[in-house]
């Protein structure tokens, strides 16, 4: 429990150590507000044109979904590998039907053409 | 009145800047500092030493972040000057030494550079943005085992933490995509999320192998586990793993052949495309960390951490102990370097007439010195184990940092349909492949 609270007091100081670089470089620099081109958002020289925030494809989509599968499975592997070796024969062999049920997803989704970047 | 402090104040130059702001807070800072102390400066030795543990890990918090600023700048020389002797170009060579002070002078430009948001941005997420992908890579430093007793914190689950903390950096490279607010920012910020999310899964199993074996998923463990020669390393054990997790780890730092979010030549500079000043320099700051930390994490999970790579008789424990030299160190102490700087500076003096004495005993001087320095370094190898094991896991780990600096001076740059094809098509099946022939491996062993 006490790492918890390591870990969060850590991440505090690295927050105000950015924080404060941070300020200082603020202080330190020179700052104008320049003319109304300066603002805009950089597109190789010209104004900008239409929505900056256009669409894009749908496969950073289906790469989420495909992480989110496997990610939570690697949780149960990682669990799985620390008692292996209480579990020896039953473990591997469920583990196997396990990662095997998974394995056919990635199949399907291989099949479907979606591990292939458009 | 103010306006005359205001025009001082826009003469003055950078350096007079600093010393009129940092004078007053040093004096202002000193003086409670050191009135608590003549005041209260028992009960304050009482009180810290009532709680150990927690003044060694504020000592040990601030040394990994302060550690990670001189880190990045010997990473950025190595960088220039490598590649550039890659290259058949002399690289740096005015600023310092070799022009070992050039990485000292890019931070303090980084610093003092105009720090400007652009107006369409969303300015709280875009500013929070480095501070994220800055604590995703400095965070991993706290569980690296540096030396035996040199580490941030020992937690019994360091490598799923790492990962934890890893993984963190997506959200970070997101906001900045997503904040700023141009076309090239998001399309950088999307596609290092989607490279990242990709990678991060053969990277967590590669390493699956590797707790298999050890049982156990804190790093001290495994480093205690490979001690010995280097034929007890990890790397010998779990060869294809150790390959998942270098090209796996590759790619999470972003680092060529890998570098496609900041590809420069396509999208600008990627997610960072309207950073500039010190918030610009937080994303780079972490990508060095991130060399850093991803070549400690390799030397300590599959090259032995900070274990010797032979098993030589060191450390030999306090093999000349100072203090049973007694009366005679104080001795020695006052003796020794007269007749070390005389004896050092005679050669000079009789072999170089046109010397004046003075010289030739500044040069004594110096050599002394030189050599004193050496020789406790040798001694502190050999007698204290921690200088050893520091030893042997920074010289490892700058290895490690060498190569990723050679795959950039080398490797031209993948194309992204290959890149995700290769982390899904060939990494994955080959990690899992890994874990279940290590498993079987067990089962047929049988312990």
């Amino acid at each position: 429990m006490t790492a918890i609270w390591y870990i969060v007091g850590f991440a505090f100081a690295g927050v105000s150590f950015v924080f404060l670089t941070i300020g200082a470089a603020w202080l330190l620099s020179h700052r104008n507000r320049g003319d109304v081109h300066k603002g805009l958002p950089y597109e190789s020289g010209i104004d900008t044109y239409g929505d900056t925030h256009a669409r894009f494809g749908l496969s950073f989509y289906i790469y989420a979904l495909l992480f989110v599968a496997f990610d939570i499975e690697v949780v149960f592997i990682y669990l799985w590998a620390l008692i292996f070796r209480d579990l020896m024969l039953g473990g591997f062999v469920s583990m196997l039907i396990f990662v095997g049920i998974l394995l056919l997803g990635l199949a399907y989704a291989w099949r479907k053409g979606v591990l292939t970047w458009h | 009145m103010t306006a005359a402090v205001g025009r001082t104040w826009s003469r003055l130059t950078l350096a007079g800047r600093a010393v009129f702001i940092g004078v007053p807070i040093l004096v202002a800072l000193l003086v409670p500092l050191v009135l608590v102390i003549t005041l209260f400066g028992g009960t304050i030795v009482d009180v810290l030493a009532a709680n150990l543990p927690i003044v060694r890990f504020a000592v040990a918090a601030t040394a990994v972040l302060l550690m990670s600023v001189p880190t990045a700048f010997v990473i950025i020389y190595m960088e220039m000057k490598v590649i550039a002797l890659m290259n058949l170009r002399l690289g740096p060579d005015r600023v310092g030494p070799w022009g070992t002070l050039l990485s000292v002078v890019h931070g303090l430009k980084v610093l003092v550079k105009e720090d400007f948001t652009p107006t369409g941005v969303d300015s709280t997420v875009f500013t929070w943005a480095p501070v994220v992908v800055y604590l995703a890579s400095v965070m991993s430093l706290l569980v690296i085992p540096f030396a035996p007793g040199l580490f941030g914190q020992d937690l019994n689950l360091g490598l799923l933490y790492f990962f934890a903390i890893g993984g963190l950096s997506v959200v970070g490279l997101l906001m900045a995509g997503w904040s700023s607010f141009n076309k090239y920012s998001l399309l950088g910020g999307l596609r290092s999320a989607a490279q990242v999310v990709s990678y991060e899964i053969p990277l967590t199993l590669s390493v699956v192998g590797l707790i298999l074996l050890a049982g156990t998923m804190s790093l001290n463990q495994i480093v205690l586990m490979q001690s010995g020669s280097f034929l007890d390393w990890n790397v010998f054990r779990q060869p294809l793993g150790a390959l998942i997790f270098f090209i796996a780890a590759t790619a999470e730092a972003n680092r060529t052949p890998f570098d496609l979010t900041e590809a420069d030549s396509e999208i600008v500079a990627g997610f960072a495309t309207e950073y500039s000043g010190m918030r610009f320099g937080f994303f780079f700051f972490a990508e060095y960390v991130n060399v850093f930390i991803i070549s400690a994490l390799t030397v300590t999970l599959f090259f032995g951490g900070w274990t010797a790579p032979f098993d030589w008789p060191w450390p030999v424990h306090a093999a000349i102990d100072p203090g049973s030299l007694g009366i005679g160190l104080l001795i020695a102490l006052a003796v020794v370097p007269v007749i070390g700087t005389l004896v050092l500076a005679a050669p000079f003096w009789i072999a170089r007439s046109s010397m004046p004495w003075w010289q030739a005993i500044v040069i004594g001087f110096v050599l002394f010195n030189l050599l004193v320095i050496v020789a406790v370094a040798g001694w502190a190898f050999i007698s204290l184990d921690w200088v050893a094991g520091l030893f042997w896991f920074l010289a490892k780990t700058y290895g490690f940092v060498f190569t990723f600096v050679w795959m950039r001076g080398t490797l031209p740059r993948v194309r992204i349909d290959q890149l995700m094809a290769f982390a899904w098509k060939w990494l994955l099946p080959a990690s899992l492949l890994n874990l279940f022939v290590t498993a079987a491996a067990i089962v047929v062993v049988g312990r």
